[in-house]
């Protein structure tokens, strides 16, 4: 089959976030460091020379960005400084946009200003409506049940409707994600077995992340925090999506604390607030790790939206135990302002790593079991050769 | 005559301060007028017949980067005030080299010219100085003796300064050469032998110079020469001065890779052939006499004079050559491949000498064995004659050659000298792997694209993909890559890794650079004069370049530039002039010379 070559490929990665691809020269030293690259999903460099030679369908239908957590190593060894690393992440960048369907993706990981017109749009909308249903039917000074400003069985439903869209779209891109690579990108048949078989794969890479722990340089630390942090927040951030969507008329119910459920929320908290401070940090600093040097614009909108989001939840869970009914109410709403947007936004931006990486995972042991039983079958044909 | 000077340039690609050479002609004599047009000026024939009749002028110069472009539109002006059209002259800074940095001076003079109405090619006329007809020649590896053979063949006389007790530099210290695979020793050796009894070369060892003065034509030169503490003339290199040494210090002719005592020749080839003391780690010498000694009382001839002190010596040169050569890349900081911390990872020069049969294996290549020293029972690697030969061995290029962090710059041998590895590998050592990681391979000379496609076939696997990882396994070095060819990543176990170090100019540049005046590249390479033109030649006048000071190149290329060299020298002993070239003329020579032809 023909490959078609995408001469400006490059050109609209650059946009994306790889600037200095073109500077490589293919030593293939990148790969030589990569602890994730095997005989099977060979890169960076493989990936770079694709994004060189505009091999965008290549590129469209491989796995091999998404299994890079970016350690960063390849590019602090790159001897021409063409930072493999941030090829891969700007590939993934990328990769969400070929994903999502509506193109939105693509907008918000070119124009900044795009992004963050849409944002504060959505949350004004969000806020206009929250406080227009609040005035309508409940009182201000009322935090739960009877005439409550925004009352928990409201909030339950108006949860679910986001929370709706979300993975709607989330798992309309991870139909083509499939397509893509398991479909379309595969030059043998996969038997439906295999699906099965590597099932277990998803829940393991998602809830340990444990490649990312293999990243580590063994030999300078023994935790490896940029695992830990990315595992928190990955951790609190699943926590609170199930406390939100199936348990949030018992957690907003108070003031007394009911550790059961509480306790839950305040571990994923710590991960998510911890979360926090360590990225914008590092990036601040632009120091000690290698992925905290180029941060795309993309990057801050996250942190910081994050941010709002776990501050302005925490003041509004302390208002309402203390009595400020009020202003817990106010926090609520600027919350909820920015959970909206937040949750809208994800299957859109960097966020969706956290659905698609467990999922290239699995796709890629499926793919290297078929590969495999293909090489077994091809062995076990009786071929002499003379 | 009433002359006006106007500046107006098609572009500004030299940033020449245009403000500074306007003040500096309106002080030229006769000068009335001066005036910046700008870059691209838009000019009008009746605007500037105007300005040439309120000054009253008789003479124009247009000055700029290629001002012929204005020259019509000024003709035209002068003829319309009527003047005479030939007193339009052109002061074109890009034409006579007002460019590359020294513009200012050089674009005065030009003005000058103009102004004064002398051409300045007339005027600007290097050379005429007495030239001394000695030459000092400073480094003497193998661009060092060529150019001074040739210059003392021709029956001038040279001084030959070399910083270590023996000629022949690098290239002493090879095996072979590629692609011709010639024995090194065989062409260099009897070369060496001819410096040493030349009686037109006055050979100085375990020499600097440390200051220089004059001018293109005649230097005053003071060269420090080190105490040898061992008499040239009457030492017959019996060595039976080395039995009485009790200290052992790591041999640099060998790379390291083996020990000599304090007292000794570099080689047995060496010249002059005569032993000399280390005086760093001479146990007398370190202890101002009291102790030891023992070689004094060995020597036959009488001649270690263990008290001989530093002299200095001052001559008088018309020439200079630089042939200072390089150095390897500290290899140490590039941690990946672990030089330094597993003990059979070897740079290249350290594997040059492990296969040289002068070396201290016999030209055996073998791994290192583990020894302990009997007294202080301490463990350490060494090479010796029971080690075992590798059963792979695995070879990288570019090792800190074409990298961002290290030197840019590709350092042009490695590729060869690598490839010429693996064959000596292969044909000393039955069924062994040899693994050659490249980038790109670099074979541009005559015949080493075909020595390229030789080791191909003679089996060493030669892997497109760099390497940038040696691990210990159990014992085992491993070494990882990319086969990028054949698209899978490939890791082997190895018993010997040598590293294609990447080169740097010697640590003298520096300094010597600061002394001649002579500039040196981002790279700490010396510049010369013109990349295409005048390679060998540098912008202060008679100093030259040759060899691997001038940047990275390979033997058959340094001897050609060694050569070329001599005859630029000896060019200009014959002529009496030519000495350098424009830029050794100082904006006064060049003015008083236009006023003296003026008034002719």
């Amino acid at each position: 089959m023909a490959i078609r070559v995408n001469p400006s490929y490059i050109d609209i990665l650059d946009k994306f976030g790889a600037e200095d691809v073109q500077l490589c020269y293919q030593c293939g030293d990148c790969s030589t460091v990569c602890s994730h690259a095997d005989d099977a999903f060979k890169f960076p460099r493989k990936s770079m020379r694709q994004l060189q030679m505009g091999l965008e369908e290549k590129i469209e239908t491989s796995l091999e960005p998404w299994l890079c957590y970016y350690c960063g190593q390849c590019s602090e060894q790159c001897p021409r400084d063409a930072d493999p690393g941030e090829t891969m992440m700007s590939l993934r960048r990328w990769l969400i946009s070929r994903y999502d369907i509506t193109g939105i993706a693509a907008q918000f990981f070119k124009s900044r200003a795009n992004e963050i017109v849409t944002v504060i749009s959505i949350a004004i909308l969000t806020g206009v409506y929250l406080v227009f249903y609040g005035i309508s039917g409940g009182s201000l000074q009322v935090y739960d049940g009877e005439g409550a400003f925004l009352p928990s069985s409201f909030i339950h439903v108006f949860d679910l409707i986001i929370g709706g869209i979300m993975f709607l779209f989330l798992w309309l891109g991870a139909l083509r994600m499939w397509y893509f690579t398991m479909v379309k990108g595969m030059s043998i048949k996969v038997p439906w077995w295999l699906y099965f078989q590597k099932l277990y794969e998803v829940p393991l890479h998602f809830l340990t992340q444990k490649r990312y722990a293999e990243c580590e340089d063994n030999d300078k630390k023994k935790i490896h925090m940029p695992w830990l942090i990315h595992f928190g927040l990955a951790m609190g951030y699943t926590f609170m999506i199930v406390i939100i969507m199936l348990f949030i008329e018992p957690f907003q119910a108070g003031p007394e604390i009911r550790w059961s459920l509480h306790i839950f929320g305040y571990l994923a908290t710590i991960g998510l607030l911890s979360g926090c401070i360590y990225f914008i940090s590092h990036r601040i600093r632009k120091s000690s790790y290698v992925q905290y040097k180029k941060t795309h614009s993309t990057d801050w909108m996250f942190v910081i939206m994050l941010l709002i989001i776990v501050v302005s939840g925490i003041l509004q869970h302390i208002f309402h135990r203390i009595g400020l009914l009020e202003w817990a109410n106010i926090t609520y709403v600027i919350h909820l302002m920015t959970v909206v947007p937040w949750f809208l936004r994800m299957p859109f931006s960097k966020w969706a790593h956290l659905a698609y990486r467990p999922l290239a995972m699995y796709f890629a042991a499926i793919q290297k079991a078929a590969f495999a039983r293909q090489e077994k079958l091809v062995d076990s044909l009786s071929v002499t050769i003379k | 005559m009433r002359t006006g000077v106007f500046f107006c340039q098609l572009d500004d690609q030299w940033k020449i301060d245009i403000d500074a050479i306007a003040k500096y002609s309106a002080n030229l004599p006769d000068v009335e007028a001066v005036l910046n047009l700008g870059v691209k000026p838009q000019l009008k024939a009746d605007t500037l017949s105007d300005r040439i009749k309120s000054g009253n002028l008789d003479r124009i110069v247009i000055a700029g980067d290629m001002p012929g472009y204005y020259k019509p539109v000024f003709t035209k002006a002068m003829a319309i005030t009527g003047g005479n059209v030939d007193e339009v002259r052109l002061a074109s800074f890009q034409e006579h080299g007002a460019k590359n940095g020294k513009t200012l001076d050089r674009a005065k003079a030009i003005v000058a010219c103009a102004a004064i109405g002398v051409p300045f090619s007339l005027a600007a006329v290097p050379g005429g100085n007495p030239v001394n007809h000695a030459t000092l020649v400073i480094g003497a590896g193998i661009a060092g003796i060529q150019a001074s053979l040739e210059i003392a063949n021709a029956g001038k006389q040279v001084y030959l300064v070399e910083q270590t007790g023996t000629i022949g530099g690098h290239m002493a210290m090879f095996d072979k050469t590629f692609p011709t695979l010639d024995c090194a020793a065989c062409i260099l050796t009897p070369k060496m032998v001819d410096v040493g009894q030349h009686d037109m070369i006055n050979l100085m060892t375990m020499s600097k110079v440390v200051s220089i003065g004059g001018k293109p034509g005649s230097y005053r030169v003071k060269i420090k020469h080190k105490a040898r503490r061992v008499d040239i003339d009457s030492c017959v290199a019996c060595g039976l001065c080395v039995d009485a040494c009790p200290i052992k210090v790591e041999s640099e002719f060998d790379a390291g890779i083996s020990f000599h005592r304090s007292i000794y020749i570099p080689f047995p080839q060496a010249v002059p052939n005569a032993y000399l003391i280390d005086e760093e780690s001479c146990r007398y010498v370190t202890t101002n006499g009291e102790k030891c000694g023992n070689c004094i009382k060995k020597c036959p001839k009488d001649c270690i004079h263990l008290d001989e002190e530093d002299k200095i010596s001052d001559i008088e040169v018309g020439n200079i050559i630089l042939a200072t050569g390089y150095e390897l890349l500290d290899v140490g900081k590039i941690e990946q491949y672990g030089y330094g911390k597993y003990p059979n990872v070897l740079t290249s020069l350290e594997f040059e000498r492990l296969t040289n049969a002068s070396g201290s294996t016999g030209g055996r290549i073998v791994t290192k064995v583990k020894k302990q020293n009997r007294k202080t029972k301490e463990e350490s690697w060494v090479f010796s004659e029971e080690g075992l030969p590798p059963r792979s061995v695995a070879i990288i290029h570019c090792v800190g050659s074409r990298n961002k962090k290290y030197n840019a710059y590709c350092s042009r041998v490695c590729c060869m000298y690598s490839l010429k590895f693996a064959h000596l590998i292969k044909e000393k050592i039955p069924n062994v792997n040899v693994y050659e990681f490249y980038i790109d391979m670099r074979a541009f000379g005559k015949g080493y694209e075909e020595f390229a496609e030789r080791i191909k076939e003679e089996g060493t696997f030669v892997i497109r993909g760099h390497s940038a990882s040696v691990d210990m396994k159990n014992d085992q070095m491993i070494v990882r890559g990319e086969d990028i060819f054949n698209d899978r990543l490939v890791e082997f176990d190895v018993d010997m890794v040598v590293l294609a170090v990447g080169l740097i100019p010697t640590a003298g540049n520096e300094e010597l650079s600061r002394m001649l005046g002579v500039k040196r590249d981002s790279d700490g390479w010396f510049s010369e004069l013109d990349y295409n033109g005048n390679p060998t030649d540098t912008d202060r006048g008679g100093i030259y370049v040759a060899g691997m000071c001038q940047a990275p190149k390979d033997i058959p290329d340094t001897v050609a530039q060694a050569s070329a060299v001599a005859a630029g020298v000896l060019g200009s002993l014959t002529s009496g002039k030519g000495i350098g070239n424009l830029s050794s003329l100082s904006l006064s020579d060049i003015e008083t010379k236009a006023k003296t032809i003026h008034m002719l």
